[in-house]
């Protein structure tokens, strides 16, 4: 692997600054000298050149024509070896010689043979292909699809082993297992680990660590005084069984699960998800809950297809996947999101990736992109998201139900009207779509954006459809629409003559590799159109006549209650109903597939939308008794049949795929599923314990969160080029035991938390760092800075201020000076997160996020120095009876330090007080700026 | 190189990391930056790990840069090129008829052609046409670089405001102004180092035009309500309202005092070191940033000369906050979309172009004469331009057009007196040297120092860049 380049973005520390800056002045100056005709190692820079410059040129050009599926004269273009050999010409590629090169004489145009036939290249791809030739054409083969090698040797897809525990020097220091791992590799180093951290320290350390809050002075005490041996263990078990654990770790999971009570930019429709609370409750449940880490992750993906029985609550489970921002309602970005939630989230891969291509570096081809793309497609979110508890017998829910069937009532009947009206159209207006996708043709695209229309206008949308599909009809011969693109290449001048010398040709042609359809072609041979719009007319009559029949035919099956026909007897007026019925037939719109601006185009009816609309979801959130509802998916009737998407764009479709997992964690060719959409058997193949990721990824995260950093530094990418696991045999211990604990998170933490490990001192030691200065080895614990929450959760704590409900509704201003819900509960609004947010490092909730960053500036200090919310912290903190009591310096100071710090302070620390505070003219004011200077100081902010 | 980052030379084998822990804070950093960069080595890699320690640390760029920040004057609504710096008098002859050209398709529907309202002249020795709307503007015509052949990818607000400041028009991306603060750090640690100012409310997408998406969120743009004159409604948390600077101070020295005993117990610590530096910073950038804001510091004469609307305001402000070293500042026209003038067009334009018109001229006159104007590259646009024909069914204005419109660069390395490309007879479409809001973002970063192919982030797997996989400097625009 190219690893000097391709550095990870932070976190790797171990190649030397002088190795990596060496190879960064390479560069792309020496390509040009290597000139290997032979299939040479080729070199980082040269896989880069290549990847980025060439092989998009390759793919978006040429391969279409020459690749895989079809052969153009013989030729491939696909790989280095096909080149050589060539097609029916001969060799297209001599490397080292571009002017030698067919390869390069085509796309210069410079010859006879002209490529691609849709236009010239830009003269920067030109030269691209040209350099790439002078350079001995170096072809990597390490990458996805290519070579069968490279990545099967990666420590991430190997299976996961149950290594057993090192022997070591020093037998005394390990608690468990998990410190044999770790002294292992410090003995190998020379480092000694730390001593045990003092118990203040450790009660301290492991409750923020586990409820994110602080201990009490009087559970500091308890803990220092009891002298019975298991003494950690059981506060341990007292914070594990603490509903604050869940909101914790609930919260971690929400940074995967790129949480937010908003859709972000949504154009009319209401951008907020009032039910997404539902699934915070219910991760902040089941971690509170130990549920099995395997059904919580089939729950997120399936709950919808499990039998549930009495307790449907897990179906708010299902917000993983739909609690994402909505991209201005593009379907693609929003199923993109979901993969990429699924994949980076669960698996640690970057699936995401292969959207456009074949992943770079990790063997996940475009293939497998869209085998997930698939799933997702096939499943959608209802119209009315479903109730998970029965609603109450109450007059107050009749009521409420009752306005609702009302409100949908009328939803559901303008937006089915409008459907049948676009979708109806799109047949019986369908000469005057041939027609004028005639007329776009050539004109740049207009499927990427939204339209305005007047309401008789044809549809932009379906127009874009038919535009696709016509031009599909014109690349490829096409029995039924061949005639069609034939009159749209006359002259308007010479249409009639020329038109009756086609039409009397069809009637005699015999090529039976471009046979046309027999009602079409004699159609025209009786009367030969006379101009465009004339034979536009024509096939919309036979298009519309077939349609009748076919109507007809199901209309007499209905009423003879026989069995519905599936095609029309007679072959030409089958291929004529394919027009509209077949699988890309336009007005054959896959569900889900026209968001409300591709129905609607004209801004009165988006305005009756709006308005309808907004009556519904105001009334299913807002209205009196509306009960919680959950935010799911469920199956399509029809699951779709996903392409390839050649460069990710949808209407360039390529190869069809299955519905199926990724190649790379199968045994062999994965099987298609066959379950509906196939989520909850594409859950199932995650959980399988036998995929090598799930439960490393997992346990990698549970790691990182009690030590800072994970044993992996890249948390959601354990690809080929992630950093490799700093312990890779503890890794597996800890996944193996994971997995053979039925999956138990709690079990997990016990398991960490009474390591030795854990429970260092996190001193500065200069032995360490001069060894080890990133600490990779753990020989100290890392001291790590409160997060936003954890930080406001704590002045709330200590200022005796905190609610500490559980779940409910988000809190619109949870930054209020006055609002004192755990921050958990704030309101996350996608498109406006209030700066504060991201100041302390909360992550963006645009995309599922592996970790936070670790940032120190301004603007953090000014929220704590300046806040009105940190005063009311101070105030309330100072009126706590405990405080409020102690009427002397001396024995206030101590009680502060004991609250705050879990401590008492030192002489020095006492004489700072007392100089602060004595002769000054308002005492409560010099207790409040002395109180708050103890709350914004580093010992309170960072936990040893 | 510096022998301490030689594992053989003896000395401690230091990473990357810990080698610029060692240089401190701030100047510390910029010197080690400097010694890379004299090697022609400043590797993202190194800017990444930097961003760890102190993200707004100043860090050089890739190569000497013709620019050191950046103002960019954002006419959000897409003001009509064809009524400001793209002159078309074909319209006046095909007035009120149709086009002989394709009435290419964009949002809303269309008519015949629509004439400017307003006269166009030559200015300068250039010689370069404006129209009067910008008349005050064009008096530094010889020093700006007028682009006529800008496209964009859709006529719609949302996405081509998003394309524009974040290179992608709809998926979650950091604005151009979080990538250059990422790449460059900031000059003046006592304030933000991207501001975003817009008067009374949000543009629409609003912070997602100046998201760190990403990147992390100190690259934030730091939004500033312009229509208030009180620095506390500017700036979030700038004044305690109970506490006086001074006794403020005598709170701070405390926690000082009792970090560094804690600090003493702990050793050697960056994060205990840099969060202690933190509250200094804070601290004097409570006085520094309501002194920047505070433009009734200004002599009446400046203040005259920028006028008394709004935007005079925000461009004093900006030109007091790029003095101070402030990396990015971004100035909208206001809440919403003010440009978009669907119907109207001839008094709506007027209006708000008579806003700007002068503060722009003062503001530019102010760089030149502080010394500003050569390392300071001002930006001029909005997302889109505006149809050469009218929009039914009022026929008094003009629908979005992203196939062709104007913007303009001046000062920073930009060529002055300078107009590049061209559209149609009409000004629908970009047609010659054309250039897309990708080549605009890879010549901005050019400008600034960037191979923006090589300012990149490692984020999902990629190696993520403003211009994703586009964009070429388009070397022309440059001086």
């Amino acid at each position: 692997m190219p690893k000097t380049l391709s550095q990870s973005r932070k976190r790797q520390f171990t190649v030397p600054l002088r190795l990596c800056v060496r190879v960064f002045c390479i560069g792309l100056t020496t390509l040009s000298l290597a000139r290997a005709t032979a299939a040479e190692p080729i070199t980082p820079e040269q896989a880069e050149f290549f990847e980025k410059t060439v092989r998009p040129v390759l793919v978006e050009n040429c391969l279409r024509c020459h690749g895989p599926k079809v052969k153009e004269f013989g030729l491939r273009l696909d790989s280095r070896a096909a080149m050589l050999k060539g097609g029916d010409g001969g060799p297209v590629l001599q490397p080292g010689e571009p002017d030698k090169s067919s390869l390069i004489e085509v796309v210069r145009q410079t010859g006879p043979v002209k490529m691609p036939q849709k236009g010239k290249l830009k003269p920067t791809e030109i030269d691209a292909l040209a350099a790439w030739v002078k350079m001995g054409a170096p072809w990597p083969t390490s990458t996805a699809g290519n070579d069968d090698t490279a990545w099967k040797k990666h420590w991430a897809f190997q299976p996961v082993r149950n290594p057993d525990p090192p022997s070591l020097k020093n037998s005394q220091w390990p608690l468990t297992p998990i410190d044999r791992f770790i002294l292992a590799k410090l003995e190998a180093q020379g480092v000694p680990p730390s001593p045990a951290a003092d118990r203040r320290t450790l009660i301290r350390r492991v409750t923020f660590d586990l409820i994110g809050l602080p201990p009490s002075p009087e559970e500091v005490a308890a803990f220092e005084a009891d002298a019975a041996p298991g003494a950690f263990a059981r506060v341990v078990e007292r914070l594990l069984a603490s509903p604050h654990y869940g909101e914790r770790w609930g919260r971690y999971w929400l940074d995967v699960a790129r949480y937010a009570d908003t859709k972000g930019y949504v154009f009319f429709q209401d951008a907020n998800y009032p039910w997404a609370y539902t699934y915070r409750d219910y991760v902040v449940r089941s971690f509170n809950d130990d549920l099995p880490y395997d059904q919580f992750v089939v729950e997120q993906l399936a709950a919808d297809r499990l039998p549930l029985g009495a307790d449907r609550r897990p179906l708010t489970a299902l917000g993983f996947l739909t609690v994402g921002g909505r991209f201005m309602n593009n379907p693609h970005d929003i199923l993109d999101d979901r993969i990429d939630v699924v994949t980076r989230g669960l698996l640690g891969l970057t699936v995401t990736c292969a959207r456009c291509h074949d992943h770079k570096f990790d063997p996940i081809a475009a293939k497998d992109y869209y085998a997930l793309y698939g799933v997702f497609a096939s499943s959608s979110e209802p119209e009315v998201p479903p109730l998970f508890a029965d609603p109450p017998k109450t007059d107050v829910y009749a009521a409420f139900e009752k306005e609702l069937t009302t409100r949908e009532g009328k939803l559901n009947e303008f937006v089915q009207k409008k459907q049948a009206e676009v979708f109806g159209t799109a047949r019986t207006r369908a000469a005057e779509y041939l027609l004028a996708a005639h007329v776009q043709h050539g004109q740049p695209p207009t499927e990427e954006f939204m339209l305005i229309a007047d309401g008789t206008d044809l549809n932009p949308a379906m127009l874009s459809r038919w535009r696709t599909y016509l031009e599909r009809t014109r690349k490829r011969h096409h029995p039924v629409f061949a005639p069609w693109h034939a009159f749209a290449e006359l002259p308007e001048a010479e249409f009639a003559a020329k038109s009756m010398e086609l039409c009397k040709r069809w009637k005699t042609g015999s090529d039976p590799a471009r046979a046309l359809n027999a009602i079409v072609r004699d159609s025209f041979a009786e009367k030969p159109a006379t101009s465009l719009a004339d034979a536009a007319k024509r096939y919309g009559e036979l298009l519309n006549a077939t349609e009748k029949q076919w109507q007809d035919a199901l209309n007499e099956a209905a009423a003879a209650k026989t069995p519905p026909p599936t095609v029309l007897p007679d072959a030409a007026r089958e291929e004529l109903r394919q027009v509209f019925h077949g699988p890309d037939a336009p007005p054959n719109v896959p569900v889900g597939l026209f968001n409300d601006l591709a129905l609607l185009p004209d801004r009165p009816s988006q305005g009756e939308l709006q308005k309808l609309r907004k009556a519904v979801e105001d009334w299913r959130a807002n209205g009196a008794g509306a009960p919680p509802r959950a935010m799911v998916l469920q199956d399509a009737v029809t699951p779709l049949e996903p392409h390839v998407f050649l460069r990710g764009n949808p209407n360039n479709p390529g190869e069809a795929v299955p519905r199926r997992f990724l190649t790379v964690l199968s045994n062999g060719e994965p099987k298609p599923f066959h379950e509906g959409s196939g989520r909850l058997e594409l859950a199932k193949s995650i959980v399988d314990r036998k995929n090598p990721l799930t439960a490393r990824v997992l346990v990698n995260r549970i790691w990182m969160h009690h030590f800072g950093t994970g044993l992996v530094r890249t948390p959601s990418d354990f690809g080929l080029r992630s950093s490799p696991p700093s312990h890779p045999d503890l890794l597996d211990h800890l996944a193996t035991s994971f997995m053979e604990t039925h999956w138990s998170i709690k079990k997990l933490h016990r398991q960490i938390l009474l390591s030795a490990v854990y429970q260092q001192a996190s001193l500065d030691r200069t032995d360490g760092r001069k060894a080890d200065p990133e600490n990779v080895l753990l020989w100290r614990m890392n001291r790590r800075r409160l997060d936003f929450e954890a930080t406001r959760d704590a002045l709330l704590a200590v200022s005796g201020r905190l609610d500490s409900t559980v779940g409910g509704p988000p809190v619109r201003d949870i930054l209020a000076p006055a609002a004192t819900r755990r921050t958990l509960y704030g309101f996350i609004d996608r498109q406006t997160l209030p700066t504060l947010f991201r100041t302390f490092d909360f992550p963006s909730p645009d995309a599922t996020n592996p970790q936070r960053d670790n940032t120190t500036i301004p603007q953090q200090a000014l929220f704590l120095m300046n806040n009105p919310f940190v005063v009311e912290c101070t105030r309330g903190l100072l009126k706590r009876p405990d405080l409020s009591n102690e009427q002397a310096i001396a024995s206030r100071v101590e009680r502060l330090y004991r609250v705050l710090y879990g401590r008492t302070p030192k002489k020095e620390e006492l004489a700072l007080a007392q100089d602060f505070l004595n002769g000054q003219e308002d005492k409560t004011v010099a207790w409040e700026r002395y109180t708050q200077a103890l709350l914004i100081a580093n010992e309170f902010s960072f936990v040893d | 190189m510096n022998s301490l980052s030689d594992p053989h030379g003896g000395n401690l084998p230091l990473t990357r990391r810990e080698l610029l822990r060692r240089g401190g804070m701030g100047c510390g950093l910029l010197g080690l930056a400097g010694v890379l960069a004299a090697d022609g080595l400043v590797t993202d890699a190194a800017r990444a790990d930097a961003t760890d320690i102190n993200p707004l640390a100043p860090k050089l760029p890739h190569f000497k840069p013709k620019a050191q920040r950046l103002v960019h004057l954002f006419m959000n609504g897409g003001p009509s090129h064809v009524d400001t710096f793209d002159p078309k008098p074909a319209l006046e002859k095909y007035h009120g008829k149709p086009l002989n050209s394709p009435n290419l398709r964009t949002e809303r529907k269309t008519a015949g052609a629509l004439r400017s309202p307003f006269a166009f002249k030559k200015y300068g020795q250039c010689g370069t046409e404006v129209s009067e709307l910008f008349a005050r503007t064009a008096e530094h015509i010889d020093e700006m670089c007028v682009i006529r052949s800008m496209a964009a990818d859709v006529p719609n607000h949302e996405p081509s405001l998003m394309l524009m400041n974040c290179g992608d028009g709809r998926l979650s991306r950091p604005s151009l102004g979080a990538w250059l603060t990422y790449g460059l750090g900031s000059e003046n640690q006592n304030l933000p180092g991207f501001i975003a100012m817009c008067p009374a409310g949000y543009p629409i997408v609003g912070p997602q035009n100046w998201r760190a998406a990403f990147l992390p969120g100190a690259y934030q743009g730091t939004y500033i309500d312009t229509q208030h004159a009180e620095i506390t409604k500017l700036i979030e948390n700038i004044k305690n309202p109970a506490a006086s600077l001074k006794d403020q101070r005598r709170q701070l020295d405390l926690v000082k005092r009792l970090n560094e005993i804690h600090l003493a117990e702990r050793g050697s610590d960056g994060a205990l070191e840099a969060r202690i530096q933190n509250f200094e910073l804070a601290f004097r950038m409570q006085t520094e940033a309501t002194d920047a804001f505070d433009i009734s510091k200004e002599p009446p004469a400046t203040r005259d000369l920028y006028g008394p609307g709004v935007h005079g305001r925000q461009l004093l402000i900006t030109r007091r906050l790029l003095e101070r070293g402030v990396r990015v500042v971004q100035v909208w026209s206001g809440a919403g979309q003010p440009w978009d003038n669907h119907d109207n067009l001839a008094a709506e334009h007027k209006k708000l172009a008579r806003e700007w018109d002068q503060p722009i001229c003062a503001f530019l006159h102010d760089l030149k004469a502080r010394g500003l104007f050569d390392s300071t590259l001002v930006m001029w646009g909005g997302e889109f331009g505006r149809t050469p024909v009218a929009e039914l069914p009022g026929l008094s204005g003009r629908d979005h057009n992203h196939y062709g419109f104007s913007m303009w660069l001046a000062g920073g390395g930009a060529r002055g007196g300078y107009v590049h490309g061209a559209t149609d007879e009409f000004g629908f479409a970009a047609v010659e040297n054309k250039v897309h809001v990708h080549d605009l973002h890879a010549t901005v970063l050019h400008l600034l120092g960037f191979d923006h192919e090589k300012l990149t982030y490692r984020y999902a797997g990629r190696d993520f860049r403003l211009t994703d996989v586009h964009g070429q400097v388009v070397k022309e625009l440059i001086s």
